[in-house]
Formats: structure tokens, C-alpha cells, sequence
């Protein structure tokens, strides 16, 4: 062939990469209903979870702090009343669901398609969608904080606490945004187009139900705090320090863990 | 340079062989028309080249680097069957997604020339999901024509456009072979095909069965002169005798006389035997006919 071009291979570095890939991602995110519906979910759960404990019956009097609706008292694994449970864990069963009709929706729309016939490499786009779901995620919390005082105040509980047991508390299940997003991550690359199944699975996993069980057979030990529900729990209202210091550990052990395995995975797998 | 080269390319999906030790070269700047039946191989081919699906066997060359090397994948335009758009954003918006995961610099001047480029400039304010099949391949197009890629990879880009929809892609993609740019093109519409590419590849069964220049697939489709007479079976063997091989058109049911002039034939017949030609015309076998040919040789 006559016309034939000069041929430049560019190799883009991988922040650059990164950078184009999270832009991205973050502009599907802010342009996403879901993603705000969600945040209003996340506010509202505290509400609905308050206005149970108000009412008469099993679920009266669960809480005797406002902060309860935040965090529970102490690390708990074996789950004995709603009290105990409903707590700004709950953050993460919805952030599983979100995470799930979000990376679904880059399979259904052919997104992935377009995007893994560019340099882009497999490890990136886990990154990308990694940080851009523990970001809602930490969103979530952050709504649910507001409205969990809100419900709190509303309910007329107590506020009293040592508050740098709660700032523990919140900052341990703000930085366990980032493990829960690297699982449902993970889930939605294995499952792809079939996002029922990744719903239906972050969902369980998101619940702690696993964890829970795993507690009543084990019991109430500290080494279930190696898995995120467990971490998750033990960042409660008499957490310290070296709570968060756990939390960012398996925060950060299993994002690890789940983002290389879902590279292999994405390299070892057809994309589409 | 060879802008792919694959070598014994095999893919498997459970127990079916999509791809069974295909080879094929591709040189640079050509067009590249690849044919095939449904269920040839053709569209597993070209996810294997641009890497979305993994091959089970053998090796893909592109400009002579691994497919999977990143420099190259950085020279490639794809459009696989649709393009892959969010169908709630605006035509403009799905483009600067790409044009941000390319890593573009001057993302919205790009996107403007490639709107340009396939004649969608007033298209870019509408929701993908409004977009009429022509004007979704058109922006496929576009997508693949951003930041400029050396080599386009095309599944079916002609389907679903009007006359003048495949008119303005004929248009741009030998625009682009002229400047240099190969492209690899799938299609079933073989009229179309034949108007652009320099280069074919026939496969079947996921097995390259042809390879050949636009040069050498002439050469294979001779000029033939078609005629009808009172006379059909007598006309026939004698022409059967005379020139060495007259076949029966049974869908037309004219005889075919092949490199010969309508003339020569004509005089020949009514001249020695009497018999009058009541319509002659010439004509050349078309890529078409040469297509269903093997393929029906394929089956024998």
C-alpha cells in the first residue's frame, strides 16, 4: 500500500489512564438518578428505623441513644434485636444494590465493549469503578449521618456520647466503603450483564448474613473483624483508634484482594 | 508492514470452535472486506483482534506488535455490531466519555470533525436512544473515527443504512484508506463491499477458505455474455463445443458464455446453425456471485 501512516504507539501512563477512566465514571455517576435516589434512601432508613423503635411492640425502645441509630454500643456479631442490627451498616446493603445497576448498566449499554478496545487495561477499570462506588457509598453514609440525627433529635433520644468513640465509629464505616465497593465490584464483574444475581448477592453478603452465622457457631470473637461485616461491626460507639486502624487494615487487604483478582479475572475472561 | 497478521487462530466456546486455525494478513492501508455466512466466524474474529474476547489458539499481530500491547490498542477503532452508547445521554455526551477514556486532547474539536466526518454534526444534542438505526451506525462510525485510529474494525457498518447512508460511508472509508488508514470490514451487502475493498477474505466454519487481492478476485470473475434463443439445449451445445464451457443460468434461464464478445456469438450461431439470439447482453461475475459460487462449491 501506497499511503500508509506513520505509525506512533503512545502508551498512556496509568494515572493518565486512571484519570480519564474516573472522569468518566464520575460524570456517569453525577448524571445518574439512581445515584441520588439512593442518597435519599440513605437518609431515610434512620427515619424508618427511628420511627419502628418509637412504635409499640418488639422493635419499642430498641434504641436508648440517639447515636444507637448510627452505631451500635459494642461489637456485636451475634445479633440479638433489631437494635443491634439497624445501624448505618445499613448503608452498605443499599450501596451493593446501587453498585450493582451501576456496573450492569456499562455491560447492558455495550460501554465495556467500547471502552476495553482502547489502551484501557483491565486493572483500571476495577480501580475506577472501585473508588467511584466507595465514593457513593461514603455519600450514602454521610446522608445517612445527617438523617440519623435528624431522626435521632426527632425521637427525642439522647445525644450523649463520648465523641471520640464516635468519631471513631464513623470514620471506621466511612473507610469500609472501600472494601464493601471492591466485593460488589468484584460480584458485578463475575456476573456482568446478569445483575439480578449481583443484586441478589450483594445483597446477602451486604446484610452480614454470612458473618452472622459464621458468629453463632464461632461466637462473639474479634477474628471475624478479618471479614468486612466484621470490621464494619467492631467501628461502633465504644471504638477507638485502633478500631479504625482494622477497619482501614481489611478496608484495604480485601480492596486489594478483590480488585487483583478481578483484573485476572477481566483478563482471563471474554469482555463481551 | 502488515497492519494484522493472525496466525492458526483458534477460539472455542464450550464445545463449539467458533474459529478453527484461521490465518489471514491484512496489509496496511487496505480495505479489507471479510465475508462470510452467519455464524461463519466473522464477528468472533474481530472481538478477538480489538481483544474483547480471549482466543483459545494461535497468535494476532497488529502492525506487528501482540494484540494486546497497549501502544496498538491505542491505533484501533472499533465498531462491533452496535455502537456502545448510554442511551439517555446525548449523542455529544457518549462521544466525550470515549473521547476522555482515549485520553483525547482536544476532545471537542475531535468530536466535532468525526461528527463531520460521517454527516451527523446536527445529531450531537440528541439522546442516543432517539437515534434512528442509520444514524446509530453513522455515530458507531464516529466512535471508531475517534483520535484518528491507523486501523478501523467494522462489523456490519453498512447495515441498516439508507442508499444515501452507504453512499457517504463509501465516501469516508475510502477517504480514510486513501489517507492511509486501514480498515477491516464485515458485511453482508457484497455490491457494496465490492465498490470499496482492495482485499477479501472469505471464511467458512470459522476456517479462512480464500484469500485475494480486488486484482485476483477480477482475475476469478471473468466477462460473460448471456444470451436466449428458440433454441436453448441446441444453443447450448453448441456453444458447449465451440467456446469450451456454456452453462445454464437456471435462475435467469439465459446462456452463459464466458469471455467472449456478444457479437462474435450472436453471428456464430445464427451464421452456422440458424439459430436466432432473442436477447444477448454482457456482463461480469460479480463478487455476489462468486461468493455464493464457493460457497455452494464448499458444500459439494
Amino acid at each position: 500500500m501506497e499511503n500508509t501512516k506513520t505509525l506512533q504507539f503512545e502508551k498512556p501512563s496509568f494515572f493518565e489512564r486512571l484519570k480519564g477512566m474516573l472522569g468518566v465514571d464520575f460524570y456517569r455517576l453525577f448524571h445518574t438518578p439512581l445515584f441520588y435516589i439512593f442518597i435519599v434512601i440513605a437518609a431515610l432508613i434512620p427515619a424508618l428505623v427511628s420511627m419502628g423503635a418509637m412504635g409499640e411492640g418488639e422493635t419499642a425502645g430498641m434504641f436508648t441513644n440517639a447515636w444507637q441509630i448510627i452505631a451500635a454500643d459494642s461489637p456485636l456479631y451475634i445479633v440479638h434485636d433489631m437494635g443491634e442490627y439497624a445501624n448505618m451498616n445499613m448503608v452498605f446493603i443499599f450501596g451493593g444494590i446501587m453498585v450493582s445497576i451501576f456496573i450492569g448498566h456499562d455491560y447492558r449499554s455495550g460501554y465495556v465493549k467500547q471502552l476495553f478496545t482502547t489502551h484501557a487495561k483491565k486493572e483500571d477499570y476495577m480501580i475506577s469503578k472501585t473508588l467511584v462506588s466507595a465514593f457513593s457509598m461514603v455519600c450514602m453514609c454521610g446522608t445517612y449521618l445527617v438523617g440519623g440525627m435528624i431522626a435521632g433529635a426527632a425521637t427525642g433520644l439522647p445525644f450523649t456520647i463520648n465523641a471520640g468513640s464516635l468519631l471513631c465509629a464513623i470514620f471506621g464505616k466511612v473507610i469500609m466503603s472501600l472494601g464493601w465497593a471492591s466485593l460488589y465490584t468484584f460480584i458485578n464483574i463475575i456476573f456482568r450483564r446478569k445483575f439480578g444475581i449481583s443484586i441478589a448477592l450483594c445483597f446477602v453478603l451486604g446484610t452480614g448474613i454470612p458473618v452472622i452465622g459464621a458468629a453463632a457457631l464461632v461466637g462473639n470473637t474479634a477474628a471475624l473483624n478479618i471479614f468486612l461485616y466484621g470490621s464494619s461491626v467492631q467501628a461502633c460507639l465504644s471504638a477507638n483508634f485502633a478500631s479504625v486502624i482494622v477497619c482501614l487494615a481489611c478496608s484495604l487487604v480485601w480492596a486489594a484482594i478483590y480488585n487483583v483478582l478481578g483484573s485476572v479475572i477481566l483478563y482471563h475472561r471474554d469482555v463481551y | 508492514m502488515n497492519a494484522i497478521e493472525i496466525r492458526n487462530l483458534t477460539k472455542t466456546f464450550r464445545e463449539k470452535r467458533a474459529v478453527d486455525g484461521l490465518s489471514m494478513t491484512v496489509p496496511q492501508g487496505a480495505i479489507y472486506g471479510f465475508i462470510g455466512e452467519n455464524g461463519s466466524g466473522k464477528s468472533t474474529t474481530e472481538k478477538l483482534i480489538c481483544g474483547l474476547i480471549q482466543p483459545s489458539g494461535g497468535e494476532i499481530k497488529l502492525f506487528g506488535k501482540d494484540h494486546r500491547d497497549q501502544g496498538v490498542r491505542s491505533q484501533i477503532g472499533v465498531l462491533i455490531e452496535a455502537p456502545g452508547c448510554f442511551p439517555n445521554y446525548t449523542v455529544w455526551n457518549n462521544m466525550k466519555l470515549q473521547a476522555a477514556n482515549l485520553g483525547l486532547k482536544h476532545e471537542d474539536e475531535e468530536i466535532r470533525r468525526v461528527l463531520h466526518l460521517v454527516r451527523m454534526d446536527g445529531a450531537a444534542s440528541n439522546k442516543f436512544k432517539n437515534c434512528s438505526l442509520g444514524m446509530k451506525q453513522r455515530i458507531g462510525i464516529a466512535f471508531a473515527l475517534l483520535g484518528n485510529p491507523a486501523l478501523l474494525v467494522l462489523d456490519e457498518p453498512i447495515n441498516g443504512l439508507d442508499a444515501d447512508g452507504m453512499r457517504i460511508m463509501r465516501e469516508i472509508l475510502l477517504g480514510l484508506s486513501r489517507r492511509g488508514t486501514t480498515v477491516l470490514i464485515s458485511s453482508h451487502i457484497l455490491g457494496e463491499l465490492e465498490k470499496i475493498a482492495t482485499h477479501y477474505g472469505i471464511i467458512r466454519n470459522g476456517k479462512m477458505l480464500r484469500e485475494m487481492t480486488a486484482e485476483e478476485l477480477n482475475a476469478n470473475c471473468p466477462t460473460y455474455v448471456a444470451l436466449k434463443t428458440d433454441d436453448m439445449e441446441k444453443a447450448q451445445a453448441i456453444l458447449q463445443r465451440a467456446f469450451g464451457r456454456a452453462d445454464m443460468d437456471k435462475q435467469t434461464g439465459e446462456i452463459r458464455v464466458y469471455n467472449v464478445y456478444a457479437e462474435d456469438v450472436a453471428k456464430y450461431l445464427f451464421g452456422n446453425f440458424g439459430i436466432a439470439v432473442s436477447e444477448i447482453r454482457t456482463a461480469k461475475i460479480s463478487l455476489e456471485e462468486y461468493y455464493i459460487n464457493l460457497m455452494q462449491e464448499g458444500r459439494k
